[in-house]
């Protein structure tokens, strides 16, 4: 106990401060950590020493909890199945076959193995384009209730109900376990300090805040949260491991849904999302725990669940913040974090879509495409074809069917029937991250940014599939693309780097998320009102972007307007849409001109716009 | 002969378990996992009724009763903040089970108890001898599900529960207090739930953590079924037979599985389940 609340305050400092001098600060406080473990077998009594070896390897697991959880938004009750698998492989072999350093690696290994097998599977099942994060906890939950329920059931193998205990582990003395798994826990946490922090980690809070958002910049967030899954529950597994040696017993229970839930109600109550917090939290709670349920059985439990209770109602941040804040006052420290952190801008090495149209293709080919929605048909026989530098403009009444029809070119399950080719590839059912890759970027309707992530942030998000981030470090540069450094300047967003998106106005937010486009280097840029509820001069603004994007970059824009001024002044090309068919295809002035388009738009005057 | 009717008194048990887990996650959107909590409060009214001495009837409307009186509460004193953080709901609910479980155990202690059933002996139907009580409940489940789609499509509550459903901001601008339908839906959730608690007590024992297994089976099957009452039926029916095959022909342990495990695969396979949508 002592030893847990001598790290807090410590370790809070620690988190407000690191920021600048980030590396240095980090091995300090890992060194005043390794210190106080190595001095707690000689200080703590024996049954602290025992209970804090237990909570180091608890605090692990709440660890990667954290990560999944508190980073990325995945709520998961499994961790808890993947911990079993690895005490369960020490376990069965220790006892069946006996212990010997061939037998302990084996066992590692097993674990590790059969952990990552697992969660491969598991994260197969429940990380797919389209799944609802609730289906994912679904899939969570169901891991530990099989893994126990499989336990049970084994019999003499596995020992059923009360487990496997009495065999013959690791012959070490209890003040060499507790300095193994205080090692442990240290160098995991800093690793995965160093990692939430690094450019690669804010992949993980960007999929939290905007999943949709990620896939359309390229990034596979299934595959994403697959390996994050894997990663998590060998680091699980090895805890695992290390309890069945340390304890020399295992039961169903540490692989079941309650000790899942167990985990959670650790994590959220230390903070989510702050990785400190949780580790705290665990190696308070369950010394407490084992303290207080000696005494006061059940009110323990009670008070346990009603602080859960109330943290997750009251404080969705958890107690750490309480904690920070209160150092910060009592050290006069401002906030050092991340959000201030701006990054110098950088022109990249562009890499010009190597795609097929040299051969004469097009940028674009939508051949009969349809849409339908049980027997209701959005669109119908759409059929068209869209060359580079070209400006085409999508106009129609509401309910024509151009925003499906930009959703029906940039996700190829989007669509009922028919052939997409961007730059001559066929997306057939591909997923909007692949599509990403034959060179399509989609700009929303409404802005679509990472509200918790800063401008820089954001951008370095976009550039994930050209300039793979690093996993450890966060670059000083950041380089981009012309035409997306040519937004930023131009609407000042360059002056506004480390600013949370949040915080941003609505014009801002959307030149945000259209250099977040641009930062793809896409050669089929779909737009869908991309001047909506902007200002005159914004819009101004943005036009002239547009049109020398298309002259200069022979970028193909395909844009939803519903501004007839606005499309009269920049489309090279006009498409009307009307009940989901193509009615008419020409120049400005073919349209502008035409009786039909009159007629539609409610008998106004076309070419004086806003008609919609 | 026998095993068609344990299907489907089986499925009519999960019915009543899930019934209210399913119109708080059709209205709210909210998964309740304090479902298993307000189970255990019913085992626990039927539990009450028979200390008493009464007739076991009254564990009907007393476990519903105070079931909802339970929702009542915890509804305005913890789901209202929740209701635009659906994750944090499950949590948040879950810590409600807990609480729960212990103030049960603290005030009627941990041991199992058992509870007198209204009905005993067994029914002689198509040749063969069956538990009376078991088939009664079928009928039971019969009269919740007509109970709640009357109530749906009947009364003027249930018109605006129904446009709640379908466009909680429309409702809202239409002058609807949706927050009244939340408030009442929860409630009735919650008295269900009890309902049920009291119903299934004499089929087994009561004991502070009876809820956990109930609740499990009953969040899978309303996953399975969208958010209607008919596929719910359906989806009963269906994994509640697989389970009584599997127990009864397999292993019993994997027969508590098959619920979660086929529920889990029929998601991965039609993210829409057994709903028509």
């Amino acid at each position: 106990m002592a030893d847990a609340q001598a790290a807090a305050p410590v370790a809070g400092a620690a988190a407000g401060v690191l920021g600048r001098t980030r590396l240095r600060s980090l091995l300090i406080v890992c060194g005043i950590a390794l210190l106080v473990i190595a001095a707690g077998p000689y200080v703590l009594p024996t049954y602290m020493v025992n209970g804090l070896i237990r909570a180091f390897l608890y605090a692990a697991v709440a660890l990667t909890v954290d990560i999944l959880w508190g980073y990325t938004g995945i709520l998961t009750f499994g961790q808890s199945a993947f911990f079993g698998i690895g005490a369960y492989a020490a376990g069965l072999i220790f006892t069946h076959a006996g212990f010997g350093p061939g037998y302990a690696a084996l066992a590692l290994v097993a674990g590790i193995g059969v952990a990552v097998i697992v969660a491969a599977v598991v994260g197969w099942l429940a990380f797919y384009h389209g799944a609802s994060p609730l289906y994912g906890s679904v899939i969570t939950l169901v891991l530990p209730i099989v893994v126990s329920q499989i336990l049970y059931s084994g019999g003499n193998f596995t020992g059923s109900s009360s487990g496997l205990s009495g065999f013959e582990s690791f012959d070490i003395p209890i003040e060499a376990w507790f300095w193994i798994a205080g090692c442990f826990l240290v160098v995991l946490t800093a690793f995965a300090w160093l990692f939430v922090r690094s450019d690669a980690g804010r992949i993980l809070v960007a999929i939290r805040e905007n999943e949709q958002r990620c896939e359309y910049v390229g990034i596979n967030v299934s595959r994403v949260k697959i390996l994050l899954l894997v990663v998590c529950a060998a680091i699980a597994a090895i805890a695992g491991y290390l309890f069945a040696s340390v304890q020399m017993v295992v039961a169903p229970e540490y692989a079941g849904f309650v000790f899942g839930t167990e985990l959670l109600i650790w994590v959220a109550l230390g903070g989510r999302g702050t990785l400190i917090g949780p580790v705290i939290g665990t190696l308070v709670l369950d010394v407490s725990t084992s303290y207080l349920s000696g005494n006061l059985p059940f009110v323990w439990k009670l008070v346990i669940g009603f602080a859960f209770v109330v943290v997750i109602v009251a404080l969705p941040q958890g107690l750490m913040p309480l904690i920070k804040a209160a150092v910060r006052r009592l050290f006069g420290r401002k906030n050092t974090e991340t959000a201030d952190f701006a990054p110098r801008l950088d022109a990249a090495v562009e890499q010009p879509y190597a795609g097929l149209e040299g051969a004469g293709g097009c940028a674009l080919a939508v051949r009969d495409v349809r849409k339908q929605f049980g027997s209701l048909k959005v669109l119908e026989g759409i059929d068209f074809e869209a060359r580079r530098s070209e400006l085409l403009s999508l106009v129609g009444p509401n309910g024509a069917g151009k925003t499906t029809l930009m959703r029906c070119i940039a996700d190829g399950n989007e669509r009922s029937g028919g052939t997409v080719l961007l730059n001559d590839h066929d997306i057939l059912e591909l997923p909007p991250y692949a599509c990403v890759a034959f060179g399509v970027g989609r700009k929303f309707q409404t802005a679509n940014v990472f509200e918790t992530l800063t401008v820089a942030e954001a951008l370095r998000i976009a550039r994930t599939r050209l300039a793979p981030p690093s996993l450890w470090t966060r670059e000083e540069g950041l380089a981009l693309p012309h035409a997306s450094m040519q937004v930023i300047r131009a609407t000042g967003l360059d002056k506004q780097l480390g600013t949370e998106a949040r915080y941003l106005s609505h014009g801002m937010k959307q030149a945000l998320e259209l250099a977040m486009v641009l930062a793809l280097e896409p050669s089929v840029l779909l737009l869908d009102e991309p001047t909506a509820g902007l200002t005159k001069p914004e819009r101004t603004l943005i036009g002239g972007i547009l049109t020398d994007l298309a002259r200069d970059h022979q970028l193909c824009i395909l844009l939803v307007e519903h501004d007839l001024d606005f499309v009269r002044e920049i489309s090279s090309r006009v498409i009307v849409l009307h009940q989901g068919r193509i009615l008419l295809d020409g120049t400005v002035a073919q349209v502008v001109e035409s009786e039909l388009v009159r007629t539609i738009y409610s008998g106004g005057h076309a070419a004086t716009g806003g008609a919609a | 002969m026998a095993t068609l009717l344990d299907i489907l008194t089986t499925a009519a048990i999960l019915y009543s378990v899930a019934a209210g887990l399913l119109i708080v996650f059709g209205v709210m959107k909210i998964i309740n996992f304090a479902h298993g909590g307000f189970l255990t409060v019913g085992g626990y009214s039927a539990l009450l009724i028979t200390k008493l001495g009464l007739n076991p009837w009254w564990s009907v409307p007393c476990a519903f009763a105070i079931g909802f009186v339970c929702g009542m509460l915890i509804e305005r004193l913890v789901m209202k903040p929740l209701y635009s953080r659906p994750l944090d709901a499950i949590l948040a609910t879950w810590g409600l089970g807990i609480i729960i479980g212990q103030l049960i155990t603290l005030g009627v202690g941990r041991e199992v108890q058992f509870v007198q059933s209204p009905v005993s002996g067994t029914i002689d139907l198509l040749g063969g001898t069956y538990s009376g009580y078991r088939l009664l409940l079928v009928l039971v489940a019969v009269v919740i599900a007509i109970g709640i789609a009357l109530l749906l499509n009947g009364t003027r509550l249930g018109l605006v529960t129904r446009a709640v459903i379908m466009n909680e901001n429309l409702a809202r601008g239409l002058g609807i207090n949706s927050g009244l339908v939340r408030f009442i839906t929860f409630s009735l959730g919650a008295g269900l739930a009890s309902l049920a608690g009291a119903l299934i007590t004499p089929l087994s024992s009561v004991d502070p953590n009876m809820g956990v297994p109930w609740l499990i089976n009953a969040f899978m099957l309303v996953m399975v079924s969208g958010v209607s009452l008919v596929s719910l039926a359906v989806a009963c029916l269906v994994l509640g037979g697989a389970q009584v095959l599997v127990s009864s022909w397999g292993n019993p342990i994997l027969g508590g599985l098959t619920i979660v495990v086929l529920a889990a695969v029929v998601l991965r396979l039609r993210p829409q389940g057994f709903s028509r949508g």
